[in-house]
């Protein structure tokens, strides 16, 4: 095998739970330098595997764990590791991504991906010790919570290991089942479902191989004073107040989804505001290792387990469903952590069944907007398959199906993937986002909602020069996840892809330049819609539902976005595209 | 006109609103800047930094010190960057 460039081990972990075997795959430079890590090599591994062939749920399809070259450096917000496979939620490319020891303890097992493929003979923990492999039995594990499993893990299998694990969603093949590392979740998409499809509850990793670095002493350096700057104003919101308190901010804007996306203002918002919450709740703050931002916000009464809260979760579990309570709220963060169900498709789904409870379509007159207990009923049913649980673990674009009365129409979902808490017809740029998104509805891997929170565009009346804008949001975002950097740092440069080609420099060795990345991340683009060309993709795909195109936002009738607009938008992102 | 901060403007200004008089959006600028010193962080001089936005009236956003603005209008003062 050649020698590795600085930065990486040069090769990947293949594992087939199957049988146990194992082999370690060379990764070419060349490979290397073009799609780097995370999502990007992730993405070319899919291909080499042939993911997009298999139905996401089979054994035979790939699994992958990605690190990246930063992972393990001094560079703040590096410990991250993308989550790589085919989605059973939406049938496409899906890449998830988290913090944090896991990364760093992963990538120090010698390779620069971990590829599990086949399914385990009984439920079982994939224990990665350096480069000694063996599949536990962890039948006793069954039905565990996230944190119980993590927490039972570590503690048998002893110091230095760093667990990835499913909780019972992802036992039951719930399609938006998550994976969780120390409370946080490789969240959308359904990875959790595959993880519980290999017949895996865990993955547990130890390792002492560590990387060098091309130029150690002007990296420290580098990292030093990249630390400094990130304790400056670009991150105060997500140090001092957290992502929730986007939640104030989009209701009196009009963009805050509620009751399932009919309005864009929910009456209630203050009531369950990071301040009022904070009232009755003490609030600490956390965050990934090697982070100097520390964005999480963790609220617990006393002698309870605390809950971390963003304004995703916020959301789709407060206003989204009509629920104002935030005991409710909180209590249902934190029962979708412990399950293990991503919080935007829980909510987005649950929200969806509401209306049609509603529109009598579904036969569970319980299921009502605003109530509390009915929406936390839910997501136990949901996370264990029970009852109407079944249906709604099946995502809001599949219970639409099933349902009928074209009640597609007002599925909140984008290629089956839950939208999360933009209003699209009053963010029109980020409508374009979420329409052409790979994975689908999806504002990581579209930053699209800049541009509208911007004088660049009129966001309610957005024309064909936004196109360009939301593609840089989106080249970014794939470069960012694919080094792999926290996108909450975006904000403190001033020339993105010249500070990363210096990063890239630093780490490597590699002569990297700002253009050669911006063509980098076009390549990582392009490739997860190979793969989605591969899985079937037409362009039919690429719009929103019915709602959104037909009926002008509720209470705001300048919100009004037409198929012809959108349509237009999107011809226009594939021509710029190259599509 | 009424000027509201959201988030860590809010934050910073220890109020959510206020009540001001100004001809432009460089001179409103200024003025908080000088009733606010601890908006040093939000403001410079007749403009905010690039972290924050302007918005007037719910609808558009503005970064030009010399938007015109009214004595009917309603500028909220926010963070730029929404992610989360």
């Amino acid at each position: 095998m050649a020698p590795a460039p600085p930065g990486y081990h040069g090769c990947y972990l293949r594992i087939d739970v199957s049988d146990g075997r194992v082999e370690r795959v060379p990764l070419p430079e060349t490979v290397l330098r073009q799609f780097l890590g995370g999502s990007g090599l992730g993405a070319w591994l899919l291909l080499e595997e042939e993911g997009a062939d298999r139905d996401a749920l089979d054994p035979a399809a790939p699994l992958a764990f990605v690190f990246s070259p930063l992972v393990g450096s001094p560079l703040t917000t590096s410990a991250k590791f993308a989550v790589v496979s085919k989605s059973p939620l939406t049938d496409r490319f899906n890449d998830s991504l988290a913090g944090s020891g896991f990364a760093v303890a992963g990538k120090r097992c010698g390779c620069d991906a971990i590829v599990i493929v086949g399914r385990a003979t009984s439920l079982s923990t994939l224990v990665i010790d350096d480069d000694r492999i063996r599949i536990d039995a962890a039948d006793d594990l069954r039905g565990a919570t996230c944190r119980a499993a993590e927490a039972t893990l570590k503690a048998r299998l002893g110091p230095g290991y760093q667990v990835a694990s499913i909780g019972p969603a992802g036992e039951h093949a719930v399609r938006y089942a998550t994976i969780s590392h120390d409370g946080r979740h490789a969240g959308r998409g359904g990875s959790g479902a595959v993880l519980g499809s290999k017949n895996l509850k865990a993955i547990a990793v130890r390792g002492t191989m560590r990387c060098e670095w091309a130029q150690p002493g002007a990296l420290t350096e580098y990292s030093k004073a990249l630390s400094k700057r990130s304790f400056g104003p670009a991150t105060a919101k997500y140090r001092e107040l957290g992502t929730a308190a986007n939640l104030l901010t989009f209701n009196r804007l009009g963009v805050l989804p509620t009751r399932n996306f009919q309005s864009g203002t929910f009456e209630a918002a203050v009531d369950i505001s990071p301040g009022a919450i904070s009232e009755t709740y003490s609030r600490t703050r956390a965050s990934c290792v090697a982070c100097t931002i520390g964005c999480e916000h963790i609220y617990a009464r006393e002698n309870e387990q605390g809950v971390r809260l963003e304004y995703e979760s916020l959301f789709a579990l407060g206003p989204l469903c009509g629920v104002s309570d935030p005991d409710i709220v909180l209590r249902a963060a934190g029962l979708c952590d412990d399950l293990g169900v991503d919080t935007i498709s829980t909510g987005g789904t649950i929200a969806f069944a509401m209306e049609c409870v509603e529109r009598g379509w579904l036969n569970a007159p319980w299921l009502q907007f605003g109530s509390g207990d009915a929406m936390m009923r839910a997501i136990e049913m949901i996370g264990r398959r029970e009852g109407l649980g079944d249906l709604l673990a099946e995502g809001s674009r599949r219970a639409a199906h099933t349902i009928g009365h074209h009640s597609i129409a007002f599925a909140p979902q984008v290629k089956g993937l839950e939208i999360p808490g933009y209003e699209p017809r009053a963010l029109q740029t980020m409508a374009l986002g979420f329409a052409v998104g790979a994975r689908g509805a999806d504002h990581n891997r579209s930053g699209a909602y800049e541009v509208d929170f911007s004088d660049k565009v009129d966001r309610k009346h957005v024309t064909l020069d936004a196109v360009h804008h939301a593609i840089d949001t989106e080249d970014k975002a794939a470069l960012m996840d694919s080094l792999i950097l926290c996108k909450f740092l975006r904000g403190v440069f001033e020339d993105f892809y010249a500070e990363a080609a210096d990063m890239l420099r630093l780490v490597t060795g590699w002569d990297a330049t700002a253009d050669e990345l911006r063509d980098t991340a076009r390549r990582i683009v392009h490739a997860k819609r190979q793969f989605n060309l591969l899985a079937g993709w037409t362009p039919d795909e690429d719009t929103l539902p019915d709602r959104f195109l037909e009926t002008p936002l509720s209470g705001d009738p300048e919100a009004t976005l037409s198929r012809e607009q959108l349509g237009s938008l999107v011809t226009e992102y594939h021509r710029q595209r190259g599509w | 006109m009424r000027v509201e901060f959201l988030g860590i403007p809010r934050e910073r200004a220890g109020v959510a609103d206020l009540e001001l008089e100004a001809e432009t959006l460089g001179q409103l600028f200024a003025t908080l800047a000088a009733r606010f010193p601890s908006l040093e962080d939000v403001i410079a001089t007749d403009r905010l930094r690039a972290s924050f936005v302007a918005n007037i009236n719910g609808d558009r956003f503005v970064s030009d010190p010399r938007t015109t603005l009214h004595d009917d209008d309603c500028v909220l003062i926010l963070s730029a960057d929404a992610g989360g």
